[in-house]
């Protein structure tokens, strides 16, 4: 049976007028990943903060681990280890010894902290500079060396805050598969994103965020399905022949958006055949011709009327 | 020169947005200004107390207690015995005693009188300015009532007590071993939260299952550190360079330094917890610290001062902490003699912490 670690009823939070948190509801079942996805200004790291003990709230009940973190705030800090998007590393110390002070702030023994520095800096690959002094580390190394201290202390649920923001492609793959790792390790994680792919590729389930209100919540392939609607056909032809070929696809529910005929089809693989024949017996030269599945940017765009990348006003 | 000028306006409008920064960098010359104004601008610019010892009780002695109030420049305790009066020069609740001896009237009507004038010797400068004021005063007291034509019939005997060989180097070591107590103490503090929540760092500390006490206190430690390497640098080129005759009494100096730090910096995390920016924070440390000087008695004698701010620099504890070290090393106190201002300085500590505490946990709960 699955346990509840985390549990979020009816919270709010205002910063004077705005209400950042508009009466969120969640649970996060243990090991799971558990995303938070929205735009920037949604009410992520509010809520977050909040988890964190690192900020109070007007309204609604939290509980973690069985305990109100407005009563047993010690005891949830304790169970939490929490990796916002700034590096909270000291420059001038090096990686190992940013992690034995982390450590300290838990009150680990020395064996204790030893092992830990051992076991995170291997599950997150941090051996190889642990002796080097955070000012000479690249981006990459200094955020795993901020997850490392944010795990020190064995906690068991990790609450990560924009985790990738700002890497290439290749970087943010390898750390997706340290946040993976973490799950393996029997870590419950929540982490929140604005980033679709990122949520769509590491998260068990995902609540969607807009103006701090959760407007959609499930696992990401449901939310897909049942909100992002049928798959797009994305056919390209040249500027001068798209009047033709909207024509000749005039029996299929047809838009255009960025010089693009999108085609929405129940059967994408029968009906892109299909399409690419009419066009070609017309004599239609298609440039591209792909099938798009529905992303969770889709879903947002539906639920909200604008993109994941647009900020909250 | 436009990347010069860029770089400047931008400085400034940062300096602007700051209000903190731009109210203490204010606030730092006016107070100056004020307190100079204050201190020096005066017509009589000291006051001493003094204790008298009337043993005479005639009208023409009370016509002397009288004539000495009227100076402006001494605050007079009265006392009946030598005895009592001692007790306070002792505790330094007076600068001096005046005893104006049995047959003193009689004497002098005769033409010639004695007086004694103990002085306390351990602030060489307050001494001389009580010396001379009374001196002074009873050359014109009797130039004044009986006969304008006579000269000195009132013989002033002196005696200094504590420090008799106090010179000048004597006399500014032990205020100058304050200052790590004060600017040190608080600047070091006052860095070091604003810093970690300048640079973010404070979140992990807060994220963490730990009490603010926990946190002043760890940040105490490392301050009381910095602090200790002051006034040890500062203690070993005192002694080395100007070789001044004091009393190097560490057993007593050390829980004076400890406590005096605490106090520095438990004043320091207040400021620290208030200020928004470093550079606010630090503006703010920076004008306490130099205004707080003037009171504490460190550099120049509290005498100096006007009455109130006299009695405004007895609520602070760097003031006893100051006093506690001129004690020390001047005047050979003992242990039981610096239990009061020991006290003072734990008691304040407290309070101090306590203050730090709240504003803290206000802080973190906002």
């Amino acid at each position: 049976m699955e346990k509840m670690i985390i549990e979020v009823v009816g919270l709010v939070k205002h910063y004077g007028e705005v209400k950042a948190v508009d009466d969120v509801s969640f649970t996060v079942q243990e090991g799971e990943i558990f995303g938070l996805l929205g735009p920037n200004g949604a009410g992520k790291t509010t809520l977050m903060e909040i988890l964190c003990c690192l900020r109070r709230f007007d309204r609604g009940r939290v509980m973690i681990h069985s305990f109100d973190p407005n009563k047993n705030s010690l005891q949830v800090r304790a169970s939490i280890g929490f990796c916002p998007q700034e590096t909270l590393l000291y420059d001038l110390l090096n990686v190992r010894e940013n992690l034995a002070f982390s450590a300290s702030l838990y009150s680990l023994s020395s064996k204790k902290c030893k092992e830990r520095v051992e076991f995170a800096s291997k599950v997150l690959g941090v051996e190889e500079f642990l002796n080097r002094r955070v000012e000479q580390l690249s981006g990459g190394m200094k955020r795993r060396a901020n997850l490392a201290a944010s795990i020190i202390h064995d906690p068991s649920i990790v609450i990560l805050d924009e985790p990738t923001v700002g890497f290439d492609p290749n970087i943010k793959r390898e750390f997706w598969e340290l946040i993976r790792n973490l799950k393996n390790y029997g870590k419950t994680v929540l982490l929140s994103t604005h980033d679709m792919y990122e949520a769509d590729e590491i998260c068990d389930r995902v609540a969607i965020m807009d103006k701090g209100k959760i407007v959609a919540l499930d696992k990401p392939h449901i939310l897909k399905k049942t909100i992002g609607g049928e798959p797009l056909i994305h056919v390209r032809v040249k500027n001068s022949q798209a009047k033709k070929a909207l024509s000749i696809l005039k029996e299929y529910k047809t838009s255009v958006r960025d010089n693009e005929i999108h085609i929405s089809a129940e059967n994408p693989w029968e009906t892109m055949t299909e399409v690419s024949n009419k066009l070609a017996s017309q004599e239609v030269l298609i440039e591209k011709i792909e099938i798009g599945e529905p992303t969770l940017e889709d879903v947002f765009v539906k639920l909200t009327g604008r993109k994941l990348t647009e900020e909250v006003a | 020169m436009n990347s010069i000028i860029g770089i400047a306006k931008k400085d400034i409008k940062t300096f602007f947005r700051e209000r903190g920064t731009v109210f203490w960098t204010i606030a730092f010359p006016v107070m100056i200004l004020l307190l100079f104004t204050a201190i020096f601008g005066r017509e009589i610019p000291f006051n001493a107390n003094i204790g008298i010892v009337d043993e005479d009780g005639q009208p023409i002695t009370q016509s002397v207690i009288s004539g000495l109030n009227a100076t402006g420049f001494l605050t007079l305790k009265i006392f009946t015995e030598r005895t009592e009066a001692f007790k306070e020069l002792n505790a330094t609740n007076v600068r001096a005693v005046l005893i104006l001896p049995q047959n003193f009237s009689q004497n002098l009507y005769l033409g010639h009188a004695n007086v004694s004038l103990i002085v306390d010797g351990s602030n060489p400068d307050t001494a001389r300015l009580i010396s001379d004021g009374v001196k002074t005063f009873f050359t014109n007291y009797y130039k004044e009532i009986f006969n304008p034509n006579y000269t000195e019939p009132i013989n002033v005997k002196e005696e200094k007590v504590f420090g008799q060989e106090i010179g000048y180097k004597e006399n500014i070591v032990p205020g100058m071993l304050t200052y790590p107590l004060l600017f040190s103490s608080m600047v070091v503090s006052t860095g070091a939260i604003v810093y970690e929540r300048e640079k973010g760092t404070l979140k992990k500390i807060r994220v963490a299952p730990i009490r603010p006490i926990n946190m002043l206190f760890g940040k105490t430690l490392a301050a009381l550190f910095q602090t200790t390497i002051s006034i040890i640098v500062m203690s070993v080129l005192a002694a080395v360079l100007l070789g001044p005759k004091l009393n190097w009494n560490v057993p007593l100096l050390i829980p004076i330094f400890f406590l005096g730090s605490m106090n520095g910096i438990a004043l320091g995390l207040i400021i620290s917890c208030i200020g928004r920016a470093p550079q606010e924070a630090s503006n703010a440390a920076t004008t306490i610290a130099v205004v707080l000087q003037f009171f504490t008695g460190m550099y120049f004698p509290i005498e100096y001062l006007p009455i109130y701010m006299q009695q405004f620099g007895r609520i602070i504890p760097m003031t006893y902490a100051a006093q506690a070290l001129r004690d020390i090393m001047i005047r050979n106190a003992t242990f039981t003699d610096l239990l009061i201002p020991m006290a003072t300085l734990v008691l304040s500590a407290v309070i101090l912490y306590g203050i730090g505490v709240l504003l803290y946990k206000r802080w973190v709960e906002k």
